[in-house]
């Protein structure tokens, strides 16, 4: 697979593998890195900053027996929680972000506007989009919530104005959802 | 605590700690727990693979080239400059950093530039610096006037039979001359595909004799200003 020779070529430092993987996975990387600190000077710092990581991490790459692009996304994510508390946190910066996440959320649970090909997803990003799409939509909100901004439960649950106890409920039947329907249904 | 055989709480720990709401002393102790459990570390890889796809649900955004050239910069992953005649001997790891440095203070100066009254369309630009990494010159070019406007920001007075040449240095071969400076602090050479082509890397100022240096294949007296030459998209 192409993505996974690449890492392989950074981690011999070879510079023209990292160059494809850059061109190849800059965008997706980009546009998460916006999605989660929002500001275009910010998001460029965190895929600077990843991009090292990643040259820096490839020989690590193998023994976090993830998929390439879950590996790079993995760090892109933390490096935009990094900045972000570094920076004091997103206060200022999530005004719309529930507008967004609505948008996306929504897009998933339509099965006639199908994103994944059009955002030629990954295998593993295709099967996670069509079991979202079946869970209850409270669910999906609160785990799009937790993965994009970094929140506790108790953040969740300001943020939407609910008890922590139901959040926490509708984590973890959404999570549970989510593995039985990923994994065909093998465990509960 | 103690994880063995209780699969269903294994998977949700592992979901949670993925997905960012596992806590604290929770998270602790459970990375503590995933160091001696290779089963366990396996199930927080596949909840990566799994959660962790949400991130492609984001709308793909272009990033602008000067983040890989950040990332390139910073790695130094630019091929590496050559050894020109009259350089050979010099140190290449001190071309690469000033390559580093310069393209930043040509970012900056450019901002300087572009705020003038007319804005020329600035294609390329070099700062030129002297051994102590002094900015002596702003070379910028544009290319569809055709013009390269040289600004000297801070040069060394120069005795009256002698005069500074700017250079066009590319990654082979030898250096072009793209023509004798005046004495004012800034003027303009009409830009040439032949003398600046995109195998520039470098631009450098020689101290000549009035009039440019004698020897067509290059500078007769010492280089004293150099920078590198970086296109702006």
């Amino acid at each position: 697979m192409q993505l996974n020779e690449w890492i392989l070529g950074a981690a011999r430092k070879d510079a023209r593998a990292f160059r494809q993987l850059y061109d190849a996975c800059s965008p997706r990387l980009f546009g998460l890195a916006l999605r989660i600190v929002r500001r275009p000077e910010l998001a460029e710092e965190v895929l600077q900053e990843s991009f090292i990581a990643i040259w820096d991490h490839a020989a690590d790459y193998q023994s976090s027996l993830s998929a390439p692009m879950t590996w790079m996304t993995t760090i892109v994510r933390n490096k935009s929680f990094d900045l972000l508390r570094r920076a004091g946190g997103e206060a200022d910066l999530d005004i719309d972000n529930a507008g967004f996440d609505a948008g996306i959320m929504a897009s998933l649970s339509d099965p006639r506007a199908n994103p994944a090909d059009a955002l030629e997803l990954s295998s593993e990003a295709k099967a996670l989009a069509a079991c979202m799409a079946v869970l209850e939509e409270k669910h999906r909100d609160v785990i799009g919530l937790a993965f994009f901004h970094d929140l506790s439960h108790g953040d969740v649950a300001r943020r939407l104005a609910m008890p922590v106890g139901t959040v926490k409920t509708w984590i973890r039947r959404g999570l549970a959802r989510l593995h039985s329907c990923l994994t065909g249904g093998r465990t509960a | 605590m103690n994880l063995r055989g209780k699969d269903a709480l294994r998977e949700r720990l592992a979901a949670e700690y993925v997905l960012g709401t596992l806590r604290g002393r929770a998270r602790r102790r459970f990375e503590g727990l995933m160091h001696g459990d290779a089963a366990l570390r396996r199930t927080v890889a596949e909840w990566r693979d799994r959660i962790g796809a949400m991130a492609e649900f984001v709308p793909p955004a272009t990033p602008p080239m000067r983040v890989w050239r950040a990332i390139e910069a910073r790695l130094g992953l630019q091929a590496p400059a050559p050894a020109w005649q009259f350089w050979r001997g010099g140190a290449l790891a001190w071309w690469r950093t000033l390559g580093v440095v310069s393209s930043m203070v040509a970012a900056l100066l450019l901002v300087t530039v572009l705020q003038g009254p007319v804005a020329p369309a600035v294609d390329d630009v070099a700062t030129l610096t002297d051994a102590q990494a002094r900015t002596a010159l702003l070379v910028t070019a544009d290319r569809d006037r055709k013009l390269l406007t040289v600004r000297l920001v801070e040069t060394q007075p120069l005795a009256a039979d002698r005069a500074l040449q700017l250079w066009a240095v590319p990654r082979e071969g030898k250096p072009r001359s793209l023509g004798v400076l005046g004495t004012g602090r800034e003027l303009s050479l009409p830009l040439t595909a032949q003398a600046i082509g995109a195998d520039v890397a470098l631009l450098a100022v020689s101290l000549e004799p009035q009039g440019g240096s004698p020897d067509p294949n290059g500078p007769s007296g010492p280089i004293l200003y150099k920078g590198a030459w970086v296109s702006v998209m």
